[in-house]
């Protein structure tokens, strides 16, 4: 699908360009491209198309959802790593990585059916994504992918990308404004119902209601988000002690927690 | 539907606040928004001074076999305060109307169906946002990104209105679909 919207001007405060929304992935990934003024859309087409093409190659390899993707073909023993395409060996080391600065509580190989890398993927290709805006000449993008966010740049002068933190407790309303600082990634259960699992206790559940990471890395800060909210408040000093990584999560009491580093700019009252 | 209040200051500025994602006139929204100073600077004073242990009472423990946290680098949000927002900067109030009122849009396609939303004004205050009607075809996989999609749909249009927030995070989707017909409702609102 491809659906360029033209939103009009945006904010007068910033400088909007492009306003695409992709069905990819099982889900709704947008891309918001921001630049001067001078800048038309159509120089911007090029960029756009190669990060959408990045989105889609991605998500053939890695799709669990599509039974001939090489990534179930691996899952299923059918492909050994050696012939897989080569991201396959390079995204599950990073997994392997994120198990471990998680203190496992992230773990693709606990879940039932075999390896999911799923957790790290969608993070990990908007990442890539927006890799391929980089040489665009403008001074800003967001790739968010069912609300995982990469970022690079700003949205005008003088003005830094900011955040809402939706309340996974009512998903129509934000729960905190953060200044966006590189990614950020929010586990939790309200979304799609039960389908996060303690790799320690075999259950799913989560022990905080949400969970954001905020870092350089989307596809790290996305598993890392998943950890935290599998694990609770207590992970928050793990990831405190990993550098340029924050975290926020959300009770089920409505309780917030943050690492001291995070960008929090506002936190909505509560009734 | 969840309902969010939010309140739009300016009759002629409520759409396009929507559509625009403009900030200063529509000042507000779902919750009254503690100190929004704007820049990350400000998130010190959104802090308590003291950092205290971060372990709720409803927080199962955890595992064993992990390191336990013993306190030290979370911090425990503050309590709510109970005020608001930037001051409006030079808005023309319009009321339009002081009744309570509501009207749908015309269904529109989206992703995976199509929808109509429906909001609800008092005054020239848009007290809720819902999605009026909805047809995915009773496609499965249309059904699950609906369950995913539709609060955040409600939720983004709002957040729109919020603050200078360029994308949300914990479940995001932008549909034109939504907006057009949040659109129609509202201009049949005479908003």
């Amino acid at each position: 699908m491809t659906n360029v919207d033209a939103l009009g001007p945006p904010l007068e405060s910033s400088d909007l360009i492009v306003h695409h929304a992709e069905d990819v992935m099982g889900t709704i990934v947008t891309i918001d491209v921001y630049g001067p003024s001078t800048v038309t859309p159509e120089l911007v087409t090029p960029y756009l198309s190669s990060a959408l093409a990045s989105l889609h190659n991605d998500d053939s390899v890695f799709s669990l959802w599509k039974t001939d993707s090489p990534m179930s073909k691996y899952r299923r023993g059918e492909l050994d790593l050696a012939s897989a395409p080569d991201v396959i060996g390079e995204v599950l080391g990073a997994c392997q990585a994120a198990r471990e600065l998680s203190r496992g509580w992230f773990d693709p190989w606990a879940l039932p059916g075999g390896t999911d890398p799923t957790g790290y993927v969608k993070g990990w290709a908007a990442q890539r994504a927006l890799h391929q805006l980089l040489g665009a000449p403008v001074h800003g993008a967001i790739v968010n992918a069912a609300g995982d966010i990469a970022s690079f740049g700003y949205p005008s002068e003088n003005e830094k990308f900011q955040v809402g933190i939706t309340n996974p407790l009512s998903p129509s309303e934000i729960t905190a404004i953060a200044a966006l600082d590189g990614c950020v990634a929010t586990s939790g259960n309200y979304e799609r119902g039960q389908h996060l699992l303690d790799p320690y206790s075999g259950d799913f559940c989560t022990r905080v209601a949400s969970a954001s990471v905020m870092g350089p890395d989307l596809g790290l800060a996305d598993a890392l988000a998943t950890a935290l909210a599998v694990a609770g408040t207590d992970l928050l000093e793990v990831i405190d002690e990993l550098s340029e990584f924050e975290a926020f999560t959300v009770s089920f009491d409505q309780q917030r927690h943050w690492t001291p580093g995070f960008p929090l700019i506002s936190l909505a009252a509560q009734d | 539907m969840k309902r969010a209040p939010l309140v739009v200051l300016g009759s002629a500025l409520g759409l396009a606040s929507v559509l625009q994602f403009h900030t200063a006139p529509a000042s507000l929204s779902l919750t009254g928004l503690t100190t929004s100073a704007g820049s990350p600077a400000s998130a010190a004073t959104a802090r308590p001074p003291t950092p205290t242990t971060s372990t709720s009472p409803s927080t199962p423990s955890l595992t064993p076999g992990r390191e336990q946290g013993d306190g030290g680098t979370a911090t425990t949000a503050r309590p709510p305060t109970p005020t608001t927002i930037r001051p409006p900067a030079s808005t023309t109030t319009t009321i339009v109307s002081t009744g309570s009122r509501s009207a749908t849009g015309p269904l529109l396609n989206y992703y995976f169906g199509s929808l109509s939303v429906n909001a609800n004004v008092t005054g020239s205050k848009i007290t809720a946002v819902t999605i009026g009607s909805l047809s995915d075809g009773g496609n499965f996989r249309s059904q699950s990104i609906d369950a995913m999609a539709i609060p955040i749909l409600e939720q983004e249009a709002m957040a729109a209105q919020s603050s200078n927030i360029q994308s949300v995070s914990g479940a995001s989707y932008t549909s034109a679909g939504f907006i057009q017909s949040l659109q129609s409702a509202l201009t049949k609102l005479g908003l």
